[in-house]
C-alpha cells in the first residue's frame, strides 16, 4: 500500500494508470510497486509481467543462456566424440569384418589385428579389480560411517580421499616395485603349491613366475578403485535421514541389520552408481595398468599370465602407428568398443536397479 | 535443586491421584520408575536429577518449551543417545526390574520391548507389508502364514487395513503422511513391546490425520504403557492420563491431566500451560 502511494506521489507524469489500473491487495504487492519504482523510476503504472526495460543489464537472460549452452555442450562433445572414434575405426571394421570382434591377432607384420585379447584382459582385470574392491570399499565405507570412533573416523576418512587422488601412474610404479615382485615371489608359486594339482583350479594358476599377468593387473585395480568407491560410499551412507536409521534401531535393530535392511535399499541407486563409476575408472585404466599386466596379447586360463588390456595396448601403440594405416584405425575400433564396454556397463546396472526397485514395490 | 524436591513430592501425589482415576484400587507397578536421572550431551547438562514414574497401561504425557529436555528423556528409556557418542546418562532407569542404563543392558532387546514412534512417519523403503515384517524378523522367526496373521492384525489395530490391504506389496512411501504415521506405529507394536515412546506423533500431520493418532492412543493404551511428547495442551488434555510439564531440563511437576491443567501447583506450569511463555 505504502509503495504505491509513494510512486504515484512521486511520478505525478505515470500516475494516469498507477491508482486505477492495479489493485494491491497486501503488503507483497506494495513492496513489488516499490522496486519497479526504484529501477524504473516514473514506471509505477507500466505492466508489471513484461520485462522491465529500464533494467540495462539482463543477467537472468545471460545466466539462461550460460547453462543451457553448459547443457547442450555435454550433448555435443558426447557426440563429437562417438562420431570421431566410430569414423577413425571405420577402416578396421570394413577390412576385418565382424571377425576383428573375435580374432585375438595382433600382428603388426601381417597386417592382421583382432580385438578379442585386449578386450578379455579389459574384462578380466576390470571384474577382478572389481571383484576385489566393492566388498573392500563396503567394508571401509560401513566402518567409517557405523562404527569408527569420530576421530579415527575422520584421519581415515582424509586418507581414502588422498588415495583417490593419488595419479594413476604413482599406482604404476608403486605396483610396478612392490606388487610385481611380491606376486613373482610368493603369491604365485604359494597358488601353484596349493592349487596347482587341483582340476579346474590349476589351469589358473600355471605359467611361469613373471609376477606382471591379468591377476597383478587386478590387484593395481583394486589399490586404485577401492579409495574412490569408498568415498562415494561414505558420502551415500551419511546422507541417509538420521530419524529413519533411528526408527530401525528403535525396533531393535543391530547395525548391520540396518545397513542391510535400510541404509542399503535406501543408498542402492547411489551405490551402484559408485560401483559402476568405479568400472569404468578400472576399465579405462591406462597407465598403471600397462607397468603391471605383462603386454602380452594372449588369451589363457592363468590368472598369472600376462596379458593386454585395451587402454593400454592403445598406449603402447599409438606412437608406432602412421596416420591413415589399418593399424591406427584399429586402435580407434579399440577404443569405440571400450565406449561401448562403459555403456553397456552403465545401461545394465540402469536395468538391474529397475529390476531391484519392482522387487521392493517402489512403482 | 529446588526441582528433586518438587519431583519427589508431585510422584507421591500422582500415585493417589492415580488410585482415584482408575477407580480399581490396586496400584499397578510402574512399567518404568526413573531415579535421579542425568543426561549430557558432551559438556552440556540437559536434564537434571529426573525422578518419575510411567504408570503402567496409562498414557504420559510430556510437555514443556523446545529444548527442555522432554524428548531426550525420551531417547534415554530406548537407549536410542547410545548412537552417538559423547551422549551419557546417570542415575537409575529401572524396567523390568533392570536399571536399563547400566552396563551389559541388551539394547537391541530393550529396543524391541520398548518401542518409538518418531515426529516424522520414517517408512522404510520396502513395501508396506515388509516394513511391518522387518522389526518382527529381528526377534523372532515367524511362519509366513503367522507372519500374514501378525502383519493384518496390527494393520487392523492402527485402522489401515482397509486403506491398504489390497496392496501390502506396494511401496510404504507412496501412503499419505497420516497412513505412513499410523504404519510406523503399527510397525512398532509389531514387535509386541510393553512401552510404546511416541515424540510428537502428529506434529507433521493434519487435523483429520491427527484426531485419527489420538483415537488410536486409546485403544492401545489398553495395552501397552504410552509416553507422548507433545507440544500441543489440547493434545496432552485429550490424551494424557498424566502429564509431566519439564522446564530447562527440570521436571517442574507431575500429576493427573486433570490437575496440571486445573490447578497445577507450580506457577512455571500455569504460566506454560496459558500461554505465557514457551
Amino acid at each position: 500500500m505504502d509503495g504505491t502511494s509513494h510512486a504515484s506521489g512521486e511520478a505525478p507524469g505515470a500516475g494516469s494508470g498507477g491508482s486505477g489500473g492495479h489493485v494491491v491487495p497486501d503488503g507483497a504487492a506494495g513492496v513489488m510497486a516499490a522496486e519497479v519504482m526504484v529501477a524504473g523510476n516514473g514506471l509505477a503504472g507500466e505492466d508489471f509481467t513484461g520485462p522491465g526495460p529500464a533494467r540495462g543489464f539482463d543477467g537472468d537472460r545471460l545466466f539462461r543462456g550460460l547453462v543451457t549452452a553448459s547443457g547442450i555442450a555435454v550433448l555435443a562433445l558426447l557426440g563429437g566424440i562417438i562420431l570421431v572414434m566410430v569414423a577413425g575405426g571405420m577402416k578396421a571394421f570394413s577390412t576385418f569384418g565382424p571377425a576383428f570382434l573375435v580374432s585375438s591377432v595382433w600382428n603388426p607384420v601381417t597386417q592382421h589385428y583382432g580385438a578379442l585379447a585386449p578386450v578379455f584382459g579389459t574384462i578380466v582385470t576390470s571384474t577382478l579389480g572389481l571383484l576385489m574392491a566393492v566388498p573392500l570399499a563396503f567394508g571401509a565405507a560401513f566402518w567409517l560411517t557405523q562404527m569408527a570412533p569420530a576421530r579415527l573416523s575422520a584421519v581415515v576418512g582424509m586418507a581414502v580421499q588422498l588415495l583417490a587422488a593419488v595419479p594413476s601412474i604413482i599406482f604404476g610404479m608403486w605396483g610396478f616395485f612392490v606388487i610385481v615382485p611380491l606376486m613373482a615371489r610368493y603369491v604365485q608359486p604359494f597358488a601353484r603349491h596349493w592349487f596347482g594339482h587341483v582340476p579346474g583350479l590349476g589351469a589358473l594358476v600355471q605359467g611361469a613366475p613373471f609376477g606382471t599377468g591379468l591377476l597383478t593387473g587386478g590387484i593395481i585395480l583394486t589399490v586404485m578403485v577401492t579409495p574412490f568407491i569408498t568415498a562415494v560410499m561414505c558420502d551415500v551412507f551419511t546422507s541417509i535421514p538420521a530419524v529413519l536409521k533411528e526408527s530401525a534401531f528403535g525396533l531393535g535393530a543391530t547395525r548391520w541389520e540396518v545397513m542391510r535392511n535400510v541404509i542399503l535399499p535406501w543408498s542402492s541407486k547411489a551405490v551402484v552408481g559408485s560401483v559402476v563409476l568405479g568400472m569404468g575408472r578400472a576399465m579405462g585404466e591406462t597407465m598403471a595398468v600397462t607397468f603391471v599386466i605383462g603386454n602380452a596379447n594372449k588369451i589363457g586360463w592363468s590368472l598369472f599370465a600376462p596379458g593386454n588390456t585395451i587402454a593400454s595396448l592403445i598406449a603402447l601403440e599409438f606412437p608406432e602407428s602412421p596416420a591413415g594405416s589399418v593399424k591406427l584405425s584399429s586402435l580407434m575400433a579399440l577404443g569405440t568398443i571400450l565406449m561401448a564396454l562403459s555403456f553397456l556397463a552403465l545401461a545394465a546396472s540402469r536395468i538391474l536397479l529397475g529390476f531391484a526397485e519392482r522387487r521392493e514395490g517402489r512403482q | 535443586m529446588s526441582g528433586t524436591v518438587v519431583t519427589e513430592r508431585a510422584v507421591s501425589g500422582n500415585g493417589v491421584a492415580g488410585n482415584g482415576a482408575s477407580g480399581n484400587g490396586v496400584a499397578e507397578k510402574p512399567a518404568i520408575s526413573v531415579r535421579n536421572l542425568d543426561f549430557f550431551y558432551g559438556d552440556h547438562k540437559a536434564l537434571r536429577g529426573i525422578s518419575m514414574e510411567f504408570s503402567t497401561r496409562k498414557v504420559t504425557g510430556m510437555i514443556g518449551p523446545s529444548g527442555c529436555g522432554k524428548s531426550t528423556l525420551l531417547r534415554v528409556l530406548n537407549r536410542m543417545y547410545d548412537l552417538y557418542p559423547g551422549q551419557r546418562a546417570t542415575g537409575e532407569v529401572i524396567f523390568d526390574g533392570r536399571n536399563i542404563i547400566a552396563p551389559g543392558m541388551d539394547v537391541n532387546r530393550l529396543r524391541a520391548r520398548v518401542g518409538m514412534v518418531f515426529q516424522k512417519p520414517t517408512p522404510f523403503p520396502m513395501s508396506i507389508y515388509d516394513n511391518i515384517a522387518f522389526g518382527v524378523k529381528l526377534h523372532e522367526t515367524p511362519s509366513r502364514s503367522e507372519m500374514d496373521g501378525r502383519v493384518e492384525d496390527v494393520l487392523r489395530r492402527v485402522a489401515l487395513w482397509g486403506e491398504v490391504k489390497d496392496r501390502l506389496k506396494a511401496s510404504a512411501t507412496a501412503l499419505s503422511g497420516g497412513q505412513q504415521q499410523r504404519l510406523c506405529i503399527a510397525r512398532t507394536i509389531a514387535t509386541r513391546p510393553e512401552v510404546v515412546l511416541l515424540d510428537e506423533p502428529t506434529s507433521a500431520l493434519d487435523p483429520v490425520s491427527t484426531a485419527r493418532i489420538e483415537e488410536l492412543l486409546d485403544e492401545l493404551k489398553k495395552e501397552f504403557t504410552i509416553a507422548i511428547v507433545t507440544h500441543n495442551m489440547q493434545q496432552a488434555a485429550r490424551c494424557a492420563d498424566q502429564v509431566a510439564f519439564f522446564y530447562l531440563g527440570e521436571l517442574v511437576e507431575m500429576d493427573s491431566t486433570d490437575r496440571i491443567f486445573t490447578a497445577p501447583r507450580e506457577t512455571r506450569t500455569q504460566d506454560y500451560i496459558t500461554g505465557r511463555f514457551g
